[in-house]
């Protein structure tokens, strides 16, 4: 290895403890099934899981290619206390929080019977095999949140376990989304227990999850907090992934409405998931972010952070936004913004930029 | 290693590594060349030399999959590039082992050094 385990980064010698708070497992199927519960250990004691991959298997799964499935990442197993030492050497890290791999698709297991035998059948595998608190093995209790009072069972009889710190909650692809009553008796049992609920979604689920969660959002404010950006996201992630900004250069797209937060978030780690994974979209010469800057304009209401000036101008600055902001008031809806309530925050901006942001830039996009 | 490091007139040095016989094509070896780990291809019959160590977090890079990479011509997947690309095993960073050249991000750039064939040792180049 080109970074050996047992030389500790200067940087990193100054923290007492490092605690890894996500360190995941790499459970197969086949690990867990000798521990399901009766009648599933029956009817599935047969099986030895398969070598298929989750498209077979008992976890549904999207199905997209990425650099594990090509190969190009070697992905390190982690399915025994040594195998996790590696990866405690390599973090050196103190103390990790266990989490799951194949769990995380546990949220859209459609049989909730099955749902919650897997993650009881998890844990005892877990507690069999991986934690270890005099080597700061720690876990996290996975339930299913598709069958609350079993998951609240299986809390109060994880809880007292040596090395169990927390609840685990598959939150991808869970329908109701996790406001939901259903979900109270696993809050009560975490609390009860003293555990924190860590939710962790993972791509393949989540994204099947984006309509029917959109259809669970029950109230105004929390679809409105997250509609407009999360569109946006998926649309803009989609275009460019597939192209589109190189199959028409020339043409602007005009993104509203969302806030301004997301766009240097969605630039940043669009970029980031890009250097990894530059196969998914080969077609792409530049980073994604340059093609947002130069196709992408974004209207500013609704500010928010208005409170915060700073942080106004520092997330306008980010976006690029003397280039591609361009005022919007939304008058007269209820989130309107008056005409000079963006001038007062962004202190940074000198004129000129001021004038973009105010007209310049709408002149440049629209053909008036 | 068969030699001694030879000075060169320019200044430089060659530092032996394997006799060229030994390495194969798609055959790969990692050595250590005054602390740093270089590993030295042999892909598609021309050597290359590549620092082992990731730009982006520091992974033993050159011990990742050496294949070619997806593209697109006329917007149809192609293939190409075999055994010139190594991805590192971390993250799947491509780089192509001749440039150094990370495949998207320009400004990532992995050290590769000058490699020369003489009386059949492969030597790198400093
Ligand atoms: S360390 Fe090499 S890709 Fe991240």
């Amino acid at each position: 290895m080109a970074q050996s385990a047992e030389e500790i980064p200067a940087r990193l010698k100054k923290i007492d403890t490092i605690v890894d708070c996500d360190f995941h497992v790499t459970e197969r199927q086949e690990d867990i099934l000798p521990y399901l519960p009766e009648p599933w250990s029956n009817v599935f004691g047969r099986s030895k899981g398969d070598d298929y991959g989750f498209l077979s298997s008992l976890y549904p799964s999207a199905g997209l290619i990425n650099p594990i499935t090509t190969g190009k990442v070697q992905s390190e197993s982690v399915r025994s206390k040594e195998e996790a030492q590696v990866g405690i050497d390599l973090i050196h890290s103190d103390k990790v929080v266990i989490t799951p791999t194949l769990n995380l698709y546990l949220g859209c297991v459609r049989n909730e019977e099955v749902a919650a035998a897997l993650a009881h059948a998890y844990n005892e595998w877990l507690l069999d095999t991986m934690i270890d608190t005099d080597r700061g093995m720690y876990g996290a209790a996975v339930v299913a949140p598709q069958k609350p009072q079993k998951a609240a069972e299986e809390i109060d009889d994880r809880a007292s376990e040596d090395g169990i710190a927390a609840v685990f909650f598959p939150s991808g692809g869970i329908s109701p989304l996790a406001g939901a009553e259903k979900y109270y008796p696993i809050y009560e049992a975490a609390e009860a227990n003293g555990l924190p609920v860590m939710m962790h979604n993972a791509s393949g689920n989540m994204m099947t999850a984006f309509p029917r969660a959109f259809a669970d959002l029950t109230r105004f404010i929390s679809s409105h907090v997250v509609a407009h950006p999360m569109m946006h996201m998926c649309n803009m992630a989609d275009m460019i992934t597939r192209g589109v900004p190189v199959r028409f250069p020339d043409l602007n797209f005009v993104v509203q409405e969302a806030g301004l937060g997301y766009i240097p978030y969605f630039m940043r780690r669009f970029d980031h998931e890009y250097h990894s994974k530059k196969e998914d979209a080969p077609m792409l010469e530049a980073e994604p972010s340059e093609y947002i800057r130069r196709n992408f304009s974004f209207t500013s209401q609704p500010i928010e952070g208005t409170g915060e000036p700073e942080y106004v101008d520092s997330m306008v600055r980010l976006m690029g936004g003397e280039d591609n902001l361009m005022f919007s008031s939304d008058y007269p809806h209820l989130d309107f913004d008056y005409t000079d309530e963006m001038m007062n925050l962004l202190p940074s901006f000198d004129v000129d930029e001021l004038n973009n942001v105010y007209g310049q830039n709408a002149l440049e996009t629209f053909d008036f | 290693m068969s030699s001694e490091p030879v000075e060169t007139d320019d200044g430089k040095t060659l530092y032996p590594v394997e006799p060229a016989a030994n390495l194969g094509e798609g055959e790969r070896i990692t050595v250590n060349i005054k602390g740093r780990e270089i590993t030295l291809f042999n892909s598609n019959d021309e050597f290359h030399a590549v620092l082992n160590f990731c730009p982006h977090q520091g992974g033993p890079l050159c011990e990742g999959l050496l294949d070619g990479t997806l593209t697109m011509e006329d917007w149809e997947w192609t293939y190409s590039c075999d055994g010139e690309i190594v991805s590192c095993p971390w993250h799947g960073w491509e780089f192509d082992i001749k440039t150094g050249e990370h495949l998207s991000k320009s400004d990532y750039r992995v050290p590769t050094y000058d490699v020369v064939v003489r009386d059949g040792e492969v030597y790198v180049v400093e």
